[in-house]
């Protein structure tokens, strides 16, 4: 800030070497995840091979074998087909097998998408009410109220997975897109009612207030000014949510199979000959991961709030 | 307030206050809190969700006394213990030691901490597979560089079941500090510039300074970070689970992996009710001591 040196700046040494270690360290960190991105460019083979390989000939099918389901087939029989269409028919036939089919990767994604949207939805909508209730109005218990809400996360998922089942099972909600919005919503809540009521505090009252002098009423106030004002929070709350609800494996397992099944219980069981297909866990596992780190970039400035449920600002 | 609310038009600032929160409030009650009561009269009774036709007997305490009298059960608390106090130790060193680092403001501060904060926005699940690849003992790559620096031969990080409680806590580890780091970094920025500056013209050496001005203001963010991570690792489920399910046998079977086999897997409903019931006790219980504790080393 100013150019005198507070004894908190360190001098250009010690800055050096904490800039050296930090790097570093970020290197070695994100090895973990640059290895899975290059493994989804390997061949199986490639990716089998030890020592690992640092260097190698990119190949797509990870994400030929991801997309696909495959069999095996004998020469002459392969032989007898006409010439492949496309280059990735090309690539599974010199693997002597035949594509028999789209994976069920596309449509477990899509759910991804699907509940993770409307989760989102839900849960910053009614998020965002309750918040502004809770920042603007004289709640009886509003202490309370909010410590139950922030409380319902410290159930383990699996503790209140057993009734949400059998409750799912009677209302015909189990494996549905609509009973898994339901779940990551609620669960979601005290994520977004948290967050929001922070970022509502900080919105003047007197905007509202001038707004409903000129004739607004409290829900015109509401809708035409406050939550204008709030744009940026609400955003930064719905990037959360919707990471939470992409991110979510405990209830997406216990409670999905076929229909309404996620990406994350889904990525595990990507089978190939012989084995788990490293290549192709690595292409759905980058596919899976790449907006999640496209949002923690744009998220950046509000990781903080988010990660502590707004219970540290900066 | 309340007259100049009537003098609006439209409902009242009450009435617009209930129907703002009523619909949270009746979501939360109807999947959480309903099947929190669901859950705490299961654990009374002997019933299994599996068999539909069967007679639901009442119990009473005999599920409670059988979980608490079973050697089995302490082990699982054991296992979720060590997991628990390592990240936390871990994750508490290296966080801070990091947070320390990055306060030294340097060029590309920002940019590197949105780098090292990725692993903690991945989805755990999958980050356990992508682990088991790393771990794998013929190609794995953590495999290679540890024998790089000194060659144990081959190992196996998770088959292993003196190795496997410690891969847990690895990964972990990796995946979090970035979140002890965050926090940390937060406490250390809200120290004003003065509390130094008087320390220096009190002659304070850099160490009473890091000792009497830098640790007090940033042990309560620590804190509230190590809180945070000691609920979410108390009930870890899903890195684990797809890491190394539980094994190998029991090694790593936390709380809730142990309680997903007894629920999901054998069916005993009512059995592992209590049983979710005793954890819930015991991270409310704990929670609640901790803050008690954390909210005494502020006011100091």
């Amino acid at each position: 800030m100013d150019t005198s040196r507070s004894p908190l700046e360190a001098t250009g040494f010690s800055r050096k070497l904490a800039a050296t270690i930090i790097i570093v360290y970020m290197i070695v960190t994100l090895i973990p995840i640059t290895w899975m991105v290059a493994t989804s460019f390997k061949s199986v083979d490639s990716a089998i091979s030890y020592p690992p390989e640092v260097f190698f000939e990119p190949s797509l099918e990870g994400y030929v074998n991801l997309f696909t389901n495959r069999s095996r087939q004998p020469k002459d029989y392969l032989d007898s087909l006409p010439p492949p269409d496309t280059w990735y028919e090309e690539l599974v036939r010199s693997r002597e097998m035949v594509i028999t089919g789209p994976s069920k990767f596309l449509p477990r994604y899509s759910n991804s998408l699907i509940i993770g949207f409307g989760a989102t939805f839900f849960s910053v909508f009614l998020g965002s009410l309750a918040a502004y209730a809770l920042s603007r109005f004289k709640v009886p218990l509003k202490d309370d109220l909010l410590f139950f809400i922030l409380s319902t996360r410290m159930f383990p998922p699996i503790a209140v997975a057993v009734p949400i089942f059998i409750m799912y099972r009677k209302l015909g909600l189990g494996d549905t897109h609509v009973g898994m919005i339901i779940l990551y919503t609620v669960v979601n809540l005290s994520l977004s009612v948290w967050l929001l009521k922070g970022f509502m505090d900080e919105i003047p009252r007197e905007y509202e207030e001038a707004a409903m002098i000129d004739g607004y009423s409290r829900m015109q106030a509401f809708f035409k000014v406050v939550l204008p004002q709030a744009t940026t929070g609400i955003a930064a709350t719905a990037i959360f949510c919707m990471i939470f609800s992409w991110n979510e494996y405990a209830f997406a397992v216990l409670l999905t199979q076929f229909n309404a099944q996620t990406a994350p219980p889904f990525i595990p069981t990507i089978i190939g000959e012989g084995g788990l297909d490293w290549p192709a866990i690595g292409a759905g596992t980058t596919l899976f991961l790449i907006p999640v780190m496209i949002f923690t970039v744009v998220l950046r400035k509000h990781l903080l709030r988010g990660i502590t449920f707004g219970a540290v600002r900066k | 307030m309340k007259s100049a609310a009537k003098k609006f038009k439209g409902l009242s600032d009450k009435a617009i206050a209930w129907i703002f929160i009523a619909p949270t409030l009746i979501l939360l009650l109807a999947i959480n809190i309903y099947p929190l009561i669901y859950a705490i009269r299961m654990s009374f009774t002997n019933f299994y969700a599996n068999k539909i036709g069967r007679e639901v007997k009442f119990v009473g305490l005999k599920n409670y006394k059988k979980i608490l009298g079973k050697e089995e059960i302490w082990e699982k608390m054991q296992i979720t213990a060590h997991f628990v106090c390592w990240t936390l130790v871990l994750q508490a060193l290296i966080g801070l030691g990091l947070a320390l680092l990055l306060n030294k403001k340097f060029k590309g501060n920002e940019l590197l901490t949105t780098l090292i904060v990725l692993p903690m926005m991945l989805s755990p699940a999958v980050v356990g597979v992508f682990w088991t690849y790393l771990y794998n003992p013929q190609v794995g790559l953590f495999n290679y560089v540890v024998n790089f620096f000194y060659d144990f031969g081959i190992f196996d990080m998770i088959g292993s079941s003196t190795l496997a409680p410690w891969s847990i806590v690895i990964v972990d580890t990796w995946m979090w500090t970035p979140f002890t780091m965050l926090i940390c970094l937060a406490g250390l920025r809200s120290i004003p510039n003065y509390l130094y500056e008087a320390a220096e013209v009190d002659r304070a050496s850099k160490w009473q300074q890091f000792i009497h001005i830098t640790l007090p203001s940033v042990l309560p963010f620590l804190l509230l970070a190590l809180l945070f991570r000691g609920i979410e690792n108390f009930k870890m489920f899903d890195l684990v689970a797809e890491l190394t399910s539980g094994g190998p046998g029991s090694a790593t079977e936390l709380a809730s992996i142990n309680l997903k086999r007894e629920a999901f897997e054998k069916w005993k409903t009512g059995y592992s009710s209590a049983f979710a019931v005793i954890l819930f006790v015991t991270i409310f219980g704990f929670g609640n001591v901790y803050v008690k504790v954390m909210n005494k080393i502020k006011e100091r």
